[in-house]
C-alpha cells in the first residue's frame, strides 16, 4: 500500500469522485443548454479517468514508498491557526511572536535569542506596512 | 517604422521617474526572490497582487512583470555560485557551476549578465513585432477555437513542467474544478460552496498560490534540512577581450530559440534553455569544452532564459490565453486591474502595451546593473540562514492572503491549501499546472458551454473548424505517441528482466 504512485492515483479518483458527485446535484441540462452542473461533470469524469490510468499504470512500473513527515507540515500548520487565532482574539504584535516560536521548532536549530530579533524585525515591518502602504493591520 | 515610432511611444511611458521607480523595484525583488530558496517567482507575484491594488494600472503591471524576468535572473546567480536551482534554472548548474569549480565565478556571472541582456533585447524586439500581427489572428478564434487552444496549453505544460503527461493533466483538471467553486455566471448556482458564505466568490488565487508555493515548499525544505554553506570564492568580473568575443555568437543563438520557444503553447524558460544548450553543444565551435565549464554552455541557455520569460508575454496580450503558470497570475493581475488581456488590449491601452514592452528593456539595463557590478554583495544574502528566513516568509504569506480582503479567516484557507500543496508534493504532483488549470477554468468553462450552444450541442463543430480541428488533432497525435512510448519501454524493461533468468 505504501506506493507512491498507487496513492497518487487513488488520490487523484478521490478528488474527481467527491467533484463528479457533487456535480449531480445541479442541474445538467443538455449539451446545447448547458446546466451548472454538466461542465463540472465532464471535467470529473476526465479526471477519473486519469486516475484510474494512474493506477493501471502503477503496476507496472517500480515501487517508490512515500515519504510523509507529519511533524513539519503539521508545526507550520498550527503556527498559521495560532496566528489567526491570537490576532483576532488579542492582537497581532502577540501573534507574531507567537508564529515565530512556533514556526521555528520545525527549523534545524532553535534559539531564542534568534526569535526574539526576528519577531522585532517582523514587528517593524507590519509597522511599516500598516503606516506607509495602508495595509488595514489588527496590530494592537 | 511602425514599430519603432510605438516603441517610442512606449518609453514615453515607461520612462516617466515613477513608473521608473517600479521597474526598479520590480528587479530587485525579483532578484532577491530568485536568489532566495522558499519563495519562487509564482509565490511572490501572489505576494504582491493584493498590495497593487493601491498602484496605478501601468505601474503595478511593469512591477509585477520586473519580478518574473528578474527571479528568472536571480536564480541563475544561485545556480551558478552554489548549484542550486530554486526554480527553473537547471541548466546553468551544467556549465556554470563547472566553472566556478575553476575559479572564473566572476566570469560565468558575466556571462549570465550580457547574455541575460542581448536576449531580452532580442525577445523585446520580437515582441514589438510580433504581439500586434498575432492579435489579428485572434480575431479568427471562435469559441470552439479557444477551447481547444487552452487545451493544447494544458497538455503542453504538463508535459514541459513534469515531464508527465499524466500528472500534469490531473493537475490542470484539479485546477479547473477548484475553479468551479464559487458561483455559476450563467445561472447564478452556487456550486460546491458547501454551503459557505465565503466560497461564494470562489476560492482565492492568493490563497491557493501562497498555499502551494510559499507554505507547501517551505515544508519541502524543512524536511530536507540542508543548510547550505554560503559562497565565499573571489569574484573578477572582467573578462579578457577573447573571452568576451565568445560569448555572442552563442548568446545571439540562445536569444532565437528562446524567443521562438517562448511563444509557444506550454513554452517559457525551462524548454528554451534545454533547446539553447543542446544546439550550443551540437553547432558551436567550442562544444568539445561544454559540459567541462564553458562560456557558451552558459551564455546561450541564459540568453535563451531571459528571451523567453519575455516572448511568453505575446499569447497573453495578442490571444489573451496564458500559456504557463507566471502567465496565468499574470493575467489575474491585468483582470484586477479591469483589463482584459487579448487582441483588444493593444488598441484600446496602447499607451500600457507599449510601456510595458519598452518597461521590459529598461528592466533589462535594471538587471545588468543590479547584477554584474553589485553581485558580490548579492551574495551576502546567501548568508542569512534559512532558520530566520522561513519565519519571516511565513509572515509574508500570512500577510498578503490578509490584506486581500483585510479578512483574517481568509489565512485559514491558505493554511488548508499549505497541507493540499504538501501531499501534492510528497505523490509529485507539480502544482504550477493547477494555477493555470484554475485560472483558466472559468474561461474555458464559458467558452465551451457558448461553443456547443452555438453548434446546437453538437460536438462535431470542434473538428471540422480548421483551427480547432488542428489544435486537436496535435493533442490526438500527442497522447499516441505518448501511449506508445510507454508500452515500448514497458516492453524494454520486460524483456531485460527476462534476460538474466
Amino acid at each position: 500500500m505504501n506506493d507512491r504512485d498507487l496513492v497518487r492515483g487513488l488520490f487523484i479518483i478521490a478528488i474527481a469522485l467527491a467533484f463528479g458527485l457533487g456535480s449531480l446535484r445541479y442541474p445538467i441540462g443538455q449539451f446545447s443548454h448547458a446546466g451548472p452542473g454538466l461542465f463540472p461533470l465532464l471535467v470529473s469524469c476526465l479526471l477519473f479517468l486519469v486516475g484510474l490510468i494512474t493506477v493501471v499504470r502503477s503496476r507496472f512500473v517500480g515501487h517508490v514508498p512515500l515519504r510523509f513527515n507529519v511533524k513539519n507540515i503539521a508545526i507550520i500548520l498550527s503556527s498559521l491557526c495560532g496566528f489567526v487565532l491570537i490576532s483576532e482574539h488579542l492582537n497581532m504584535i502577540l501573534a507574531i511572536v507567537f508564529m515565530v516560536f512556533c514556526a521555528s521548532a520545525a527549523g534545524a536549530s532553535y534559539s531564542v535569542r534568534r526569535n526574539l530579533a526576528i519577531s522585532a524585525v517582523l514587528v517593524v515591518v507590519a509597522f511599516a506596512f500598516q503606516k506607509l502602504l495602508g495595509v488595514n493591520l489588527p496590530l494592537y | 517604422m511602425d514599430v519603432l515610432h510605438n516603441l517610442a511611444f512606449g518609453f514615453e511611458h515607461a520612462l516617466t521617474l515613477q513608473n521608473l521607480l517600479f521597474c526598479a523595484v520590480g528587479c530587485t525583488v525579483g532578484t532577491l526572490v530568485g536568489l532566495l530558496p522558499g519563495l519562487g517567482p509564482l509565490a511572490t507575484i501572489s505576494l504582491l497582487l493584493p498590495l497593487t491594488y493601491s498602484i496605478p494600472t501601468d505601474g503595478a503591471l511593469i512591477m509585477l512583470a520586473g519580478i518574473y524576468y528578474g527571479a528568472q535572473y536571480g536564480d541563475s546567480v544561485s545556480a551558478i555560485t552554489m548549484k542550486i536551482p530554486h526554480a527553473s534554472s537547471i541548466v546553468a548548474c551544467i556549465d556554470g557551476y563547472q566553472m566556478t569549480l575553476k575559479g572564473k565565478t566572476g566570469l560565468a556571472l558575466f556571462t549570465a549578465g550580457v547574455s541575460s541582456f542581448i536576449g531580452g533585447t532580442v525577445a523585446i524586439l520580437v515582441l514589438a513585432w510580433l504581439a500586434p500581427a498575432l492579435g489579428k489572428v485572434a480575431f479568427l478564434f471562435g469559441p470552439a477555437d479557444y477551447c481547444a487552444l487552452m487545451l493544447v496549453g494544458f497538455v503542453c505544460v504538463s508535459f514541459v513542467t513534469t515531464g508527465s503527461l499524466l500528472n500534469g493533466m490531473a493537475m490542470c483538471l484539479i485546477g479547473v474544478l477548484l475553479g468551479q467553486i464559487g458561483t455559476d455566471v450563467n445561472s447564478g448556482m452556487q456550486r460546491f460552496t458547501m454551503n459557505f458564505s465565503f466560497l461564494a466568490d470562489g476560492v482565492g488565487l492568493v490563497s491557493i498560490a501562497l498555499g502551494c508555493f510559499g507554505i507547501a515548499e517551505i515544508t519541502k525544505n524543512l524536511d530536507n534540512r540542508d543548510e547550505r554553506s554560503p559562497f565565499n570564492g573571489k569574484i573578477n568580473l572582467i573578462p579578457t577581450w577573447a573571452e568576451f568575443k565568445r560569448i555572442f555568437p552563442s548568446a545571439l543563438r540562445g536569444s532565437m530559440i528562446g524567443s521562438f520557444l517562448g511563444i509557444l503553447p506550454g513554452g517559457g524558460p525551462v524548454i528554451a534553455q534545454f533547446a539553447a544548450y543542446a544546439v550550443d553543444k551540437r553547432f558551436s565551435k567550442y562544444k568539445h569544452e561544454i559540459g567541462s565549464g564553458a562560456i557558451e554552455g552558459v551564455a546561450g541557455q541564459a540568453a535563451a532564459d531571459e528571451a523567453a520569460a519575455r516572448t511568453s508575454f505575446i499569447p497573453l496580450m495578442s490571444i489573451g490565453i496564458p500559456e504557463n503558470a507566471v502567465m496565468a497570475l499574470m493575467m489575474a493581475a491585468f483582470i484586477i486591474k479591469g483589463i482584459q488581456p487579448g487582441p483588444n488590449m493593444i488598441a484600446g491601452h496602447p499607451d500600457l502595451f507599449w510601456g510595458l514592452v519598452a518597461s521590459m528593456w529598461v528592466g533589462n539595463c535594471f538587471l545588468l546593473i543590479l547584477n554584474v557590478p553589485l553581485v558580490r554583495y548579492w551574495l551576502s544574502v546567501f548568508k542569512i540562514p534559512y532558520g530566520a528566513l522561513f519565519p519571516s516568509i511565513l509572515f509574508f504569506c500570512c500577510i498578503g492572503t490578509y490584506s486581500v480582503n483585510n479578512n483574517l479567516n481568509d489565512i485559514f484557507i491558505t493554511a488548508g491549501f499549505g497541507l493540499v500543496g504538501y501531499i501534492f508534493m510528497r505523490l509529485e504532483l507539480d502544482a504550477a499546472p493547477l494555477m493555470l488549470g484554475f485560472i483558466l477554468g472559468p474561461m474555458l468553462e464559458e467558452n465551451f458551454r457558448r461553443a456547443l450552444l452555438m453548434s446546437r450541442g453538437n460536438f462535431s463543430s470542434f473538428l471540422t473548424r480548421p483551427i480547432s480541428g488542428t489544435l486537436l488533432g496535435f493533442i490526438g497525435i500527442f497522447i499516441v505517441w505518448q501511449v506508445t512510448a510507454f508500452f515500448l519501454q514497458a516492453r524494454k524493461t520486460t524483456a531485460h528482466e527476462r534476460l538474466p533468468s
